[in-house]
């Protein structure tokens, strides 16, 4: 049982490590989204509450630029629940991994799933035991893929005996017993914490300094580099110039439904390119 | 937008995206994912990002207006520039903003 807990506690550790480097991406993320989000007219309340409960650092960037522009309800709420869809992917490569733990562990795991803690965790989880169905070196990025056809085994709640979590203490602990489920949540929770401390920071900050500082800037600053760093391939590329000259197109729409229509276009143009490009060869 | 129209809107997009989250871990442990949902999550952020950039750079209110004697499509030129050559976000960011305030001494 001590063992058990101290193993634990020592994996919970390493996902907190682990995780570490990468709020140096999120946190400057988190307070970006503060000072926008008052800038937009949010009130901070409510700028920290979404901080919890929506926890998804894009979505938020969007729903406040959107804001900011007079975008309405439904617009909004379509372009951030699109945006968000990839969440689907990441839950997918993660299934044949904690598909053996108790719900309460998979409810908690789930919120806490965002890129950043995925992109950990996943990588903790390949290194120590290489899943059978997932080609070495498949990296975080795409391995919801491989990993879904794996997920046909047996449902979740049925394999829940199996569970790895302390209370099964009493005779000689299994030698592989499995706890990178506490490195998971070792790494979300850190996430977790510094996006919250972020965005409080940005609001703290954001209430103090003048508007003629422009940092509302920042908001779009942040879309062109990621869009930079996503546009490797020629699908993305068609994907994002058809959305981009589609936004201009469509501007007249009402409360900004212009924006949904574009990036639907870019989609479909990104699934032509795909589909012209494995025609040709 | 309301403020209670805005809680109700962070709720929605909050319980949708824990959905995503829980959706092949919880709700559909035993099934796998359509190849269909595969492709489309591919271009969903490089179309939305373009979307959005454009629409922050080139729209007021409802009208297109390419506004080339305004700083800030020439800042954002400078992001692009600097995200393409380092491909580092923060520097992007940095080097954004700073173009931004040097060019409104400019203009």
């Amino acid at each position: 049982m001590a063992r058990t807990a101290t193993s634990a506690r020592a994996e919970f550790l390493a996902g907190c490590r682990d995780e570490a480097p990468l709020l140096l991406g999120a946190v400057p993320f988190g307070m970006i989204y503060g000072i926008a989000a008052l800038s937009a007219g949010i009130p901070a309340w409510l700028a920290q509450l979404a901080s919890a409960v929506v926890f998804a650092g894009a979505a938020q960037l969007v729903i406040v630029q959107m804001l900011a522009a007079g975008a309405g309800f439904v617009p909004i709420a379509l372009t951030s629940g699109l945006l968000n869809l990839r969440h689907v992917l990441y839950s997918a490569s993660m299934a044949e991994y904690v598909r053996h733990l108790p719900r309460r562990w998979r409810l908690l795991l789930a919120y806490l799933l965002t890129d950043e803690a995925y992109a950990v965790a996943v990588l903790h989880y390949q290194r120590r035991e290489p899943a059978p169905t997932a080609p070495a070196g498949s990296s975080g990025s795409g391995g919801g893929r491989d990993t879904a056809s794996a997920a046909s085994a047996e449902p979740g709640p049925k394999a829940a005996s199996i569970a790895s979590v302390a209370p099964a203490g009493d005779a000689d602990t299994p030698a592989h017993e499995d706890l990178r489920h506490w490195y998971f949540l070792g790494a979300g929770f850190t996430l977790w914490a510094g996006w919250q401390l972020a965005t409080a920071a940005g609001l703290l900050f954001g209430a103090t300094i003048p508007a003629e500082w422009e940092l509302d800037f920042a908001v779009p600053l942040t879309f062109i580099a990621l869009l930079t760093l996503l546009l490797r391939e020629r699908a993305g590329q068609a994907a994002a110039l058809v959305a981009g000259l589609g936004a201009l197109a469509f501007a007249a729409l009402p409360y900004k439904l212009g924006l949904v229509a574009a990036i639907l276009l870019g989609l479909a143009a990104g699934a032509w390119t795909v589909r012209r490009l494995e025609r040709a060869r | 937008m309301s403020t209670a129209t805005l809680v109700l809107l962070l709720v929605l997009v909050g319980g949708l995206t824990y959905l995503y989250r829980y959706a092949m871990i919880g709700l559909f442990a035993s099934r796998s994912l359509p190849a269909w949902l595969h492709a489309l999550c591919r271009h969903i952020a490089p179309a939305s990002f373009a979307a959005l950039t454009a629409s922050a750079l080139f729209v007021a209110g409802s009208e297109v207006h390419f506004a080339f004697d305004t700083p800030r499509p020439w800042a954002a030129l400078v992001a692009v520039l600097v995200a393409w050559r380092t491909r580092k976000v923060l520097a992007t960011i940095v080097a954004g903003m700073a173009a931004l305030h040097l060019f409104k001494l400019l203009f």
